[in-house]
């Protein structure tokens, strides 16, 4: 299992001048100090218009300042928009091989279509048209990182012939995930070769459920990239303390303050019925599992938050669902102090991190046992 | 920019709120309700004033304009219009009503006393056409709201989420200003969406004044279905947030 960062990058009010760079600061120091500790990647969001939740509406640039601070994680786009009112499909080719460029190889390219209203109707995007779009894109996209002429004809966009450059420098081009929300999507990961960048907590037995369905479906999958990227990432959130109710107390700070930003936001299916969007998507899930039952701690099941025993504990039940990579979110809005954040990585690094196969390797290697 | 709560001034708005006689509201099933509604997004600054502090508005703030016409129900026949401001209790999708308007003079004394309804007289009616479903509204002599769905499509009943919502009432057991949950259960025969438009719409008669701004318009639905109203379950103190106090009253 390996360990990764997700970032949000919420931000808090009252905006003055510098707190939006504070807080940029603040993420991009943490990055740093996580290459350092041996945590293989970095995920960051697309997100636009979500105050205080999400200020991170252009995460190729972020990526790109991640890139230059570290030396060995991966970055990932989790997600880039996938709907044309967006992103053109010809921007991502070239904005996605240019970051691979400049990262020598490392990016990740998770891929989606937004869940929330707040976005789409800004845009002025039909919430009906975004997994058409989506998966129009999803099929575009491997053509355009490897043709050297490429013209397309579709539904949702067309160009004529052009040669698309630069090319990723990751041959054939970097992986391609899709971040799985609904129930279901899961499958459209699985039929299309692409890994499955799980967006939701969801119980044990639900993520069991999904990734023994995702591994069959997988093996006769038709991929739309020129690899198939069997591998299946959670997100998480992480608050590591030597002290275990110090732990729980501060973790369950941060997730009740991103839970309560989170349904702030207006979810598509709240605003704009259509089967499009089956589920209430991220936000819900997120809540609903970060604030439900846990033991007499306090700490919801299956939560990183608590002392090194517990998160060790509790990642190896993600480890037997057989989840492949846990990517942590670290803050929300701030609300826990910068420094405790970087102890907290810290610890992780030493304490939980060996525990683990393939994370341990990383961090011996950077150090961190 | 500071953070974000309703401003909304709960004392002065009390002078349209219902009595409510206590908590023990035993739930109505009305059968057969043509329900129109109306989502369009509104101006988010002056829309903090038309929620209390209780909630926080929804990000982007936008207003619920409901139009429903129940065949039967315990008081007899009526169609109720209501405008509500979408929020969070919480975090909990929530809709704040600013007024509403009723028909019938016994449903109004029933859904006051029961669930606290801000509810006043007026002329309310559906109409269905084959291109649209119209509404219309008029409170003394005047029209208080024209509102339509257009392009009528069929959609499955279950892509429909109804939020709850939240009434200014005062107990008449205590003489307390309290907020109402009111979260009734839908069974749905029908479902259809189309554009929402509104073509006529008097702020003043609903208490809106100038704090209702609208924008941009999201959707439309028209849905039959089998409309529990139920047991009264939480009550909030209209002037703190949510979080702080929230009462169960019921289980």
């Amino acid at each position: 299992m390996k360990f990764g960062l997700f970032y949000e990058i919420s931000v808090p009010r009252p905006w003055g001048r510098e707190t939006e760079k504070t807080v940029y600061d603040n993420c991009l120091e943490q990055v740093a100090l996580a290459d350092t500790l041996g945590f293989d990647q970095v995920w960051a969001v697309e997100h636009h218009f979500l105050e205080e939740y999400s200020h991170c509406p252009a995460p190729e640039l972020f990526l790109t300042a991640c890139a230059m601070k570290t030396k060995k994680m991966r970055v990932g786009h989790g997600i880039v928009v996938c709907v044309p009112e967006f992103n053109h499909p010809i921007k991502i080719a070239e904005r996605t091989a240019v970051l691979d460029i400049l990262s020598g190889g490392r990016l990740e390219v998770g891929t989606g279509r937004s869940a929330t209203w707040t976005e789409l109707g800004g845009f002025r995007a039909s919430p009906d048209e975004t997994k058409k779009t989506w998966d129009e894109f999803v099929h575009c996209l491997p053509n355009m990182w490897t043709q050297e002429r490429y013209s397309y004809q579709g539904r949702s966009w067309s160009m004529p012939q052009r040669t698309i450059v630069p090319k990723p420098y990751q041959k054939p081009h970097p992986p391609l995930w899709v971040a799985v929300t609904s129930p279901g999507t899961e499958v459209d990961a699985a039929e299309r070769g692409m890994g499955s960048l799980g967006l939701t907590f969801g119980g044990f037995a639900e993520q069991d459920e999904k990734v023994k369905r995702y591994r069959k479906i997988i093996r006769n999958c038709t991929p739309v990239g020129k690899f198939v990227n069997e591998n299946v990432s959670t997100v998480n959130f992480l608050y590591c303390h030597e002290d275990d109710a110090e732990g729980v107390k501060i973790g369950k700070r941060m997730t009740n303050t991103f839970n309560y930003l989170a349904s702030q936001l207006l979810a598509a299916r709240e605003a704009y019925p259509s089967k499009s969007y089956p589920s209430l998507g991220l936000l819900p899930a997120l809540r609903q599992d970060a604030s439900g039952p846990g033991d007499a701690s306090g700490a919801p099941e299956g939560i990183a938050i608590g002392n090194p025993a517990r998160l060790v504990r509790e990642l190896k039940k993600w480890e037997a669902c057989g989840v492949d990579r846990v990517n942590f979110l670290l803050n929300a809005l701030e609300s826990i102090p910068q420094e405790k954040v970087l102890d907290s990585l810290r610890i992780f690094a030493k304490e939980v991190m060996p525990h683990f196969q393939g994370a341990s390797d990383s961090a011996a290697a950077a150090g961190g046992r | 920019m500071p953070p974000r709560y309703g401003n909304l001034n709960t004392a002065d708005w009390a002078k349209a709120a219902a009595t409510i006689n206590g908590y023990k509201t035993e739930p109505w099933l009305l059968k057969g309700a043509q329900i129109l509604s109306i989502n369009i997004e509104i101006d988010d600054d002056p829309a903090d004033n038309l929620i209390p502090r209780t909630m926080h508005p929804s990000i982007p703030s936008y207003a619920i304009f409901n139009v429903t016409h129940y065949p039967e129900s315990p008081a007899g026949a009526f169609s109720i219009a209501e405008v509500r401001i979408a929020g969070r209790t919480g975090v909990r999708p929530r809709g704040f009503v600013l007024r509403s308007f009723c028909d019938s003079e016994d449903a109004r004394r029933e859904l006051g006393a029961r669930w606290g309804f801000p509810v006043a007289p007026a002329e309310v009616k559906i109409d269905l056409r084959h291109d649209r479903i119209v509404a219309h509204v008029i409170a003394d002599g005047r029209s208080a709201l024209d509102c339509e769905l257009v392009d009528r499509d069929v959609i499955a009943g279950n892509d429909i989420q109804y939020i709850a919502s939240m009434h200014l009432a005062r107990n008449k057991e205590d003489g307390k200003l309290v907020l109402v949950q009111v979260d009734p259960e839908f069974v749905f025969a029908k479902a259809e969406r189309g554009k929402p438009r509104i073509l006529h719409l008097d702020n003043n008669a609903w208490g809106a004044g100038d704090n209702l701004r609208l924008g941009n318009p999201i959707s439309a639905t028209f849905t039959v279905a089998d409309v529990t109203m139920p047991k009264i379950r939480y009550i909030c103190n209209p002037d703190v947030p949510a979080m702080q106090g929230t009462t169960k009253v019921a289980a």
